[in-house]
């Protein structure tokens, strides 16, 4: 019933502007507005079998421009997830929160003056190249209550920044971003489908967690960083440097003495800073489109079961890269195949995060989508492999078009590996999903 | 002897010379009935059909400047309201709300229907493809220049095209779109001619599949705006601005 009055309610909104063919005042010309409703459910296929996802998600987003050169834009994004009612075997922590949500997706005030033009407010900001991948996407925290399996513009978390691109000249920008909203990625709790393997501690104290409190807000730990992009001859790069704190807490470890007890060990979660330096390149040297990738981290913290490890963590700088190509074969299918590798600068023995394998974990990602019936099927497979230790993701999914407005989607998310491998840990997780969206 | 050799191989290059010039003269007037200014915004909708399956159509607006800047904004239909082309010369960037940047990729991947990237961001033969003239034919009953293009470079959309250029008034008839083994793709049919800010522009280009003849799309030109667009419009990074 909500779902027909809220389409009810979109209709009336959008059908004036189809219904009345006189030019639309100056006001209407001047405001977009768009949206979608989506039904998205998925299946769990092992341990027992179960509805894992029956998700109704709403997204409005509008645009007003003042004038060329000054506009607001605004999204909002809001969703019930029905599948708490459905079945009991998540938890209440996990139904708290991911039941329901209702966010402030985009809020802002675009101004241009001559080759400047400023971008203030909520927003996300994207650098990088490649597709299906971080490596230098590293301003926004991201998501991951679901994973990686939703689209990467639902991953990002929005946050409240200031956003300049000066043009220096033809093909030559530089963009500077300040932003004192540092909020951290958003992990599944305990009990979630995707939750994430837990650090073997083996401690024979009593361990005590403390809260991942760190401030959303704060000038003091405020980030920012620049990007100066370049493109010359059809060669597309971009230089940036960015400092920030780590998204994702990590756990340092203390003893602190309880008399006459024993010793408690303490997990304190904290943001360590970070300094990244990077680089993208793009160039098509048709049909062939080549992109590539790299990022350096420094000062990057990593949990150690070594039990002599005084606090638990070691640091590592690390440097991800990929390199990738994109081509269509026999005209109609699209492939594009990347490698990257994270490259720790020193020892892995004895860290234990799933995306690290190795002093050099590597991946392949491949994915390939083609068209039939013009276009109005589309069959799409992405498959990520860790290469160090087998696991992998395999994801195929077919849209049909079933007009303009709507899209049915079937699809699989289905995890091979060992545990506490990226993919492997999902191993139990394999389902098969049904999405039904409508656009306007 | 020698010299009357030497006087025909050089007559035999100088009227080579002059028809390989009068060849691309008449490419670029045909350009022209494309390109109504060097600074404009067209809406183009482009209906797309297959066998006895209902036509979809597909809404565009394109902002042109100069010889190389094409911006291209999707406007329907809705699962594709957001998106946007930008061809900067041979270089081309598709921006998807869902993935937030513009991501790079070649001219030759399929937009819509028989619809290539190439078809609405470049329309540029004479700058793309060396033209020599190959003869004279009649198309629908009109006199028609015939010339063959071959690509200047492999960035481009078709490694060659098959023109045909009205003799009155100089203007695209009819095109064969090649790929680089030979194969004829898509056949294309320009009309619809009207008077459009003092320059005689083709509003309809349709294109058909050469193996599946059911398969056509049709690119409507509509309402045409001549204005001085902003240099920055054609940045990859202002795309998700004009989102």
């Amino acid at each position: 019933m909500r779902r027909v009055l809220a389409a009810a309610l979109l209709l009336a909104l959008v059908a004036p502007a189809g219904a009345d063919e006189a030019e639309p005042p100056a006001w209407a010309k001047a405001l977009r507005l768009r949206g979608r409703l989506a039904e998205e459910f998925a299946y769990r296929l092992h341990d027992p079998g179960d509805v894992s996802k029956l998700k109704t998600l709403g997204w409005l987003d509008g645009k007003y421009a003042f004038s060329e050169s000054v506009a607001v834009r605004a999204a909002v994004r809001g969703w019930y997830d029905a599948v708490f009612e459905a079945t009991d075997r998540y938890p209440a922590n996990v139904e708290r929160d991911q039941k329901t949500d209702l966010s402030l997706r985009e809020a802002l005030l675009i101004v241009g003056l001559g080759d400047l033009d400023v971008r203030l407010g909520r927003q996300q900001i994207v650098w990088g190249e490649a597709i299906s991948t971080f490596v230098t996407d590293v301003v926004n925290p991201k998501d991951f209550r679901e994973f990686v399996l939703p689209d990467f513009s639902e991953l990002r978390i929005p946050i409240w920044a200031l956003d300049a691109t000066y043009r220096l000249a033809e093909g030559v920008s530089v963009e500077g971003v300040w932003t004192p909203d540092t909020r951290t990625n958003k992990l599944p709790k305990q009990g979630a489908e995707f939750q994430f393997a837990r650090f073997p501690y083996r401690f024979r104290n009593p361990v005590v967690r403390l809260p991942d409190d760190a401030d959303e807000f704060s000038l003091a730990r405020s980030e920012g960083g620049v990007r100066l992009s370049v493109l010359r001859q059809g060669w597309d790069v971009a230089l940036i440097y960015y400092d920030e704190a780590d998204k994702s807490p990590v756990l340092f470890q203390r003893r602190v003495a309880q008399p006459p007890g024993p010793e408690v060990v303490v997990l304190d979660p904290q943001h360590p800073r970070l300094h990244i330096i990077g680089a993208t390149l793009a160039k098509s040297f048709e049909p062939v489109v080549m992109r590539a990738e790299a990022a350096l981290t420094l000062g990057k913290r990593y949990e150690t079961a070594n039990p002599l490890d005084p606090d638990g963590v070691v640091g590592r700088d690390t440097l991800d890269w990929l390199v990738g190509v994109d081509y269509t074969f026999f005209e109609t299918v699209d492939t594009a195949l990347q490698l990257s590798q994270k490259v720790l600068m020193g020892s892995a023995t004895n860290l234990t995060r799933a995306g690290v394998a190795a002093q050099v974990t590597t991946s392949v990602t491949l994915r390939a989508t083609t068209g039939f019936f013009d276009n109005t099927l589309n069959p799409t497979v992405l498959f990520v492999a860790g290469v160090n230790r087998g696991d992998f993701r395999l994801s195929p999914r077919i849209d049909y078009l079933v007009s303009g407005a709507v899209t049915l989607s079937v699809g699989a998310d289905l995890f091979e590996g060992p545990h506490r491998t990226l993919y492997g840990q999902f191993d139990r997780n394999d389902r098969v999903t049904f999405t039904t969206t409508w656009r306007f | 002897m020698c010299r009357l050799a030497l006087t025909v191989a050089l007559t035999l290059v100088l009227v080579s010379s002059a028809r390989a010039d009068e060849a691309t003269d008449l490419v670029r007037e045909a350009d022209r009935a494309r390109r109504p200014a060097d600074s404009f915004v067209w809406k183009i909708s482009i209906t797309s059909q297959e066998a006895k399956k209902a036509p979809s159509v597909d809404g565009f607006e394109v902002f042109v400047k100069g010889g190389g800047r094409v911006f291209v904004k999707f406007v329907a239909p809705p699962r594709n309201v957001g998106r946007s082309l930008l061809a900067l010369g041979r270089d081309l960037w598709i921006y998807l709300p869902d993935a937030g940047k513009p991501v790079r990729i070649p001219f030759s991947q399929r937009l819509v229907g028989q619809v290539a990237n190439g078809d609405i961001a470049r329309a540029d033969y004479a700058g793309d493809y060396d033209a020599t003239l190959a003869g004279e034919e009649s198309v629908d009953g009109v006199a028609c220049h015939v010339l063959d293009l071959k690509a200047k470079s492999k960035e481009v959309t078709y490694s060659a095209i098959k023109y045909w250029v009205s003799k009155e008034g100089r203007r695209p008839v009819k095109a064969e779109f090649y790929a680089a083994t030979g194969t004829l793709l898509k056949t294309g049919l320009f009309d619809n001619f009207k008077d459009v800010g003092g320059h005689r522009l083709a509003t309809r280009l349709t294109l058909t599949d050469a193996i599946r003849k059911d398969r056509r799309s049709v690119l409507d030109y509509g309402e045409l705006t001549v204005r001085d667009l902003p240099d920055k419009y054609f940045d990859k990074n202002y795309m998700r601005t004009l989102d």
